[in-house]
């Protein structure tokens, strides 16, 4: 898709990087600068997320309007007190609609990211956790999910597993496993490789123990960085799809599909294509700012 | 150079494997290309015909069969003909490639211009309310879906302000809007990985020793950050730049470019997968190609990795 | 032998009138009065497509993007008026055929030539046919869809040619004017499939006011003007080469962009405007074409062979529980005419069936209650506890198919039927049509002013929409059927052939085999800049006409 987006950083940043050596330099900037400079943006990100995720639980409290019934008689209402984000051709609440497509938005993008979490990961720490052959052919594996056209990969698995949100997700989960598995392997790499691993190891530590004991824990705040990351972008992937026709079948109230839909009226009615848009902005700014907030504490 | 060799025959492998890979996901699909244009009520065909037209495809001998005819057909630089459109695929290839590359290359040039200047400028500022603005303008570039950039950079610079024209523009006025509409997204994290980087090696202790030795700000980062930047996003310049290749299909839409993006989305309906294959194998070439430079480069770049170089397995292909 | 040139009866007068809808009050050509005079020469006309073209094979112009092509590059032997639905000389000064319709006579004119500067002779034309008529399997060429019984051509001398047919085949005449017929030369007659293909598109060579110039595959095309073009149909206006030096046709995907690009005055003309673009259209400076095509309405086959449909009262139960009006009303506009028959009102033959299709909920659940569908927990009626759910598909190629049925399933969830809508990738799609099992009820509609269209949409061994034919173990579910369709096609007589039709459609309705939804129309948007723009009977453009007031 041609919004390569910052999974590659994590993807491509740290895993390829064979200096290393930009994550671990000292810092000069002390804790309490980086405080200030970060914390209300975060908060934000956070109550950006929690409203959304509130919109999920419980659409009906939020907006009570329905969703899916329009009433033609209000067609294509400009923003105004009786309607929030104005109103669609067919006379549908557009902040209803947004409302209650929270939870087909977010949970696409939940399933999107579990799948490129779940199965990247275990792939990564496998090939991170032992060398050799089996290491090697995870890796290429990798590589080639990576070779194959993003938009390719999606669109057939689609045709595979048939039409539907779900299925849209699950196809977008999979084009991120190769990210999830880089980070993942480079992680597990570099905490091995580190003094009180080797020590633990030294001290007749069994490889497994190991692993789970000291390994994990520390290599996994970067993986959750990257899965707060993914979130967003799967959002976008999705409502992509939606735009190419592969996302959620109407009349899902789909923030993509919203955005896809209203494209038409952008000259008359810009509200249809602007505010689920901006919507959606904000909802993948804040999962970054919440991911580049964890790598920042991951590091200090 | 025994590296070298390794790393070709990987970069081979990957190759092999992703075009195997292709083949079967293509064979998963429900239907195929042939079923999808000759079984169309329209053309009112007899079962038995149908099956005669599969035949003269070569469709009805057993996949293995098909896999390794397909197989030496590419070897041999034979890619067949597109079953949609009859046209042979090499030159639905060459004719798409040059727009993509054209627009991929620009796109990528304007990102990392947009990207360095915005770091460079992030890093000096003198004014902190600026550097903090510039430091959250990627976040934003990463946030808008490509397609509804697009489309409301066509409504406002070509359809309200009337600035360039979107339908038969000239070469260089086509490429205005479309190569911003990339380069967007693609500069996110360009300059996300150069904020980050100056931020570190700034941090570090000599470069105080060389500001306290009266060098300037600029010279500083001109001189020895730079320099050190300059290999993590080289190596993310890779991933993007073959993301971009099969990747351009929402701005080929929107702008209406006949390109490799846009080729792919309608192989891909119609399961045209003689095109399809191609499509993969020439993505799959890239990707590998340039991963292949940029892992070859590093040492180049990086005189401390010169020793090293027997020693990594960390690499990516 | 007789002349063919035979009025047609009442019907043709009535489209007269009818045939080009303007979309709005408010888009009347405005500078209409001053420019409309002299025709103005020269200049490039901008013309956005939806679609890439994917074959230049006349057979294949059924595809709207190949035949807004084969339309300006290639001329037919006969013109069928688009306005009168009438024939007329065109590449053929006049013909004749024998009174059981199995012999046709064209006697060709003398001076046209191809653009590659062959002459049009009497072989040509015949080879054409042949190929046309009975298609060339190691070529992957199919037969043309509008012909029917092809048997042989002859050659009589350099001007006459015969057609023979194995069967009467009265519809004949009007195919040779369709685009499907398109005369082309030998060189291009030699072609394969492939050569016919996107990329290759200057090889095919026509006689037409226009010939393929530049092309980028899948992104545009340019018609350029053929300066010596000179054996235009005496009805046009313009009887030397086309006003405009060229068309550049570029393929715009994007609808928002193609609305923009026309309103901005980037582009002259537009094919494919939705139906919820047309009032942005209305306004000032621009103006919505809306030519009818003709033929089968947009409407929904039942197929009666499948055990859900089997009983009538279900098939008329879903014919009375649909709202078709509040269809019209709320997916489409006013450029979207409610159908009256199976036939939209402006083909031939067309028979008004109103009185039987009316929306009453009521008798269509009580038609379900007899035929022993009770109403179950969730308001799904139930038998033997089997769930009365139908799948329709989602006609992708169909104005807003997806929303128009959307509405309907609401409509018949409240008489109790479930209907899903099937959305599915080609592959799946080309499958589930063609399986009575999966899909029940199936959109589609046919374009073509002929009386031979509604068999081609549901005759056997043609569209074959109603699955009458079983292909598993070849048998017909509904002979009757078969019978009435085949007389359309071979009776002879022009009355008793418009009876014949006449009797199809009464059947149709009658058996509730055919739900007709709306009369189709191609919605075009202009620029008032644009004028002479027009039409061929199935709402292919025509630019031979056109000329741009800039």
């Amino acid at each position: 898709m041609s919004a390569p987006t910052e999974q590659s950083i994590v993807a491509g940043g740290t895993e390829a990087s064979p200096s290393g050596g930009a994550r671990f330099a000292p810092r000069a900037r002390t804790r309490a600068e980086r405080r200030r400079r970060v914390r209300p943006t975060v908060l934000l990100s956070w109550i950006v997320i929690a409203v959304a995720v509130a919109w999920a639980i419980a659409p009906g409290v939020f907006a009570p309007a329905d969703p899916v019934a329009g009433n033609a008689a209000d067609a294509l209402q400009a923003p105004g007190a009786a309607h929030w984000f104005g109103t669609d051709a067919t006379g549908r609440d557009m902040y209803s609609r947004v409302v209650h497509g929270a939870i087909h938005s977010l949970s696409g993008a939940l399933i999107a990211v579990s799948v490129g979490l779940v199965v990247g990961t275990v792939l990564g720490v496998v090939a991170g956790a032992v060398d050799g052959v089996v290491s090697e052919a995870i890796m290429r594996l990798v590589d080639v999910l990576l070779a194959i056209p993003q938009l390719l990969l999606m669109l057939s698995i689609i045709i595979i597993l048939g039409f539907g949100t779900a299925q849209a997700a699950v196809a977008v989960g999979i084009t991120s496993i190769a990210a999830f598995a880089r980070l993942a392997r480079s992680e597990v790499v570099r905490v091995r490789r580190s003094d009180y691993v080797e020590a633990a190891y030294a001290s007749g530590g069994r490889r497994v123990a190991v692993l789970v004991r000291h390994v994990l824990p520390n290599s996994l705040t970067a993986v959750v960085a990257l899965a707060a990351l993914q979130f967003g972008t799967a959002i976008l992937l999705i409502s992509t799809l939606g735009f190419l026709g592969y996302g959620a079948p109407p009349p899902t109230p789909e923030w993509g599909l919203m955005i896809a839909e209203g494209r038409n009226y952008v000259a008359t009615s810009w509200w249809l294509t602007t505010l689920p848009g901006l919507v959606v902005v904000a909802v993948v700014i804040s999962a970054n700012r919440i991911s580049s907030a964890l790598n920042d504490r991951d590091r200090r | 150079m025994r590296y070298v060799l390794g790393r070709v025959a990987q970069a081979a492998l990957v190759l092999l494997i992703a075009f195997t890979a292709a083949f079967v996901l293509l064979q998963a699909m429900p239907g195929d290309a042939i079923m999808i244009k000759f079984q169309n009520p329209e053309l009112g065909l007899s079962p038995e015909q149908i099956a005669r037209i599969r035949e003269s495809y070569g469709a009805d001998v057993p996949l293995v069969a098909q896999y390794g005819h397909t197989l030496l057909g590419f070897l041999g630089g034979d890619f067949g003909y597109s079953v949609v459109s009859g046209t042979p695929v090499s030159r639905l290839i060459a004719d798409a490639l040059p727009n993509t590359l054209v627009l991929a290359l620009s796109g990528f040039v304007l990102a990392v211009v947009v990207a360095v200047a915005l770091a460079v400028t992030a890093t000096l500022s003198r004014f902190a309310w600026l550097g903090t603005a510039l430091r959250a303008l990627p976040s934003l570039f990463v946030s808008v879906p490509v397609f509804w950039l697009g489309i409301m950079l066509v409504q406002l610079f070509s359809f309200q302000l009337g600035l360039v024209s979107v339908i038969n523009p000239g070469p260089i006025e086509g490429l205005i809007l479309p190569v911003l509409t990339l380069a967007v997204p693609i500069s996110a994290p360009l300059a996300q990985i150069l904020l980050r980087s100056f931020d570190e090696i700034g941090a570090q202790p000599f470069v105080a020793v060389v500001r306290a030795r009266g060098a300037g700000a600029g010279w500083v980062l001109g001189r020895n950050v730079l320099r050190n930047a300059l290999l993590p996003t080289l190596t993310m310049a890779g991933l993007l730049f073959g993301e971009l290749i099969g990747g351009a299909v929402v701005t080929e839409t929107v702008f209406g470019r006949a390109g490799i993006g846009r080729i792919t989305e309608q192989a891909v309906s119609q399961q045209d997968t003689p095109v399809l294959q191609a499509v993969v194998l020439l993505s799959a070439l890239v990707f590998v190609v340039i991963n292949l430079v940029v892992d070859l480069l590093y040492p180049v770049l990086d005189p401390r990795l010169r020793s090293t170089v027997r020693g990594r397995k960390a690499v990516s292909a | 032998m007789s002349r063919i040139t035979r009025p047609l009866g009442a019907t043709a007068a009535v489209i007269a009138a009818s045939l080009v809808l303007m979309g709005c009050s408010s888009a009347e050509p405005s500078g209409e009065g001053a420019a409309a005079g002299e025709p103005v020469v020269g200049g490039t006309l901008q013309y956005l497509e939806h679609q890439a073209h994917t074959s230049l094979y006349p057979p294949a112009g059924g595809f709207y993007p190949n035949g807004g092509i084969l339309n300006n590059i290639t001329d037919r032997l006969v013109y069928q008026n688009p306005e009168t639905l009438e024939f007329e000389p065109w590449l053929a000064e006049s013909w004749e055929s024998n009174d059981d319709a199995t012999e046709y006579t064209f006697h060709l004119r003398d001076d046209v030539t191809f653009s590659d500067g062959t002459p049009l002779d009497a072989q040509v034309v015949a080879d054409n046919f042949d190929l046309y008529g009975l298609g060339d399997q190691d070529r992957a060429l199919t037969v043309s869809e509008a012909i029917n019984n092809y048997d042989s051509s002859e050659v009589v001398d350099d001007s006459t040619v015969v057609f023979r047919f194995s069967a009467p085949s009265p519809g004949f005449l009007q195919a040779t004017s369709t685009i499907n017929s398109g005369i082309v030369a030998e060189s291009t007659l030699e072609l394969d499939l492939e050569g016919y293909g996107p990329g290759n598109s200057d090889a095919v060579v026509g006689t037409g006011p226009f010939t393929v110039g530049d092309e980028e595959i899948g992104a545009s095309l340019t018609l350029d003007a053929r300066e010596d073009y000179a054996w235009a149909p005496e009805s046009w206006d313009n009887q030397g080469r086309p006003y405009v030096d060229a068309v550049q046709i570029t393929v715009t995907p994007e609808d928002s962009v193609r609305v923009g690009a026309l309103l901005a005055g980037q582009a002259d003309v537009i094919r494919y405007v939705e139906a919820q673009d047309e009032p942005q259209l209305a306004v000032d400076g621009f103006s919505i074409y809306a030519p009818q095509t003709n033929g089968v309405n947009n409407s929904l086959s039942l197929r009666f062979r499948n055990p859900l449909l089997e009983d009538i009262r279900v098939r008329q139960a879903l014919l009375a529980g649909i709202d078709r009006q509040e269809v019209v009303d709320t997916i489409y506009t006013d450029n979207y005419p409610l159908a009256t028959s199976v036939l939209s009102s402006t083909a031939l033959g067309y028979l008004d069936e109103s009185d039987a299709l009316g929306f009453d909920p009521e008798r269509a659940e009580e038609l379900l209650d007899e035929a022993g569908w009770t109403v179950g927990s969730d308001g799904i009626r139930e038998k033997d506890g089997e769930r009365l759910t139908l799948v329709v598909n989602e006609a992708a190629p169909q104005p807003r198919s997806f929303e128009a049925l959307t509405l309907i399933s609401q409509q018949l969830a409240k008489v109790g039927v479930d209907l899903q809508i099937l959305k599915a990738d080609a592959g799946s799609y080309a499958e589930a049509i063609l399986d009575a099992d999966q899909v029940q009820l199936y959109h589609s509609m046919v374009g073509r002013a002929d009386l031979d269209v509604i068999k081609s949409q549901y005759y056997s061994s043609n569209r074959n929409t109603l699955l009458n034919w079983d292909s598993s173990d070849d048998s017909i579910g509904d002979a009757k059927l078969e019978e009435l369709l085949e007389a359309v096609s071979t009776e002879a007589d022009p009355d008793k052939r418009v009876e014949a039709s006449q009797a199809v459609q009464r059947y149709l309705i009658e058996q509730a085999y055919v739900i007709p939804l709306f009369e189709e129309p191609q919605v075009y948007g202009a620029s008032d800049a644009v004028h002479g723009l027009g039409f061929e009977s199935v709402a292919r453009p025509s630019f031979a006409q056109t000329w741009v007031q800039r």
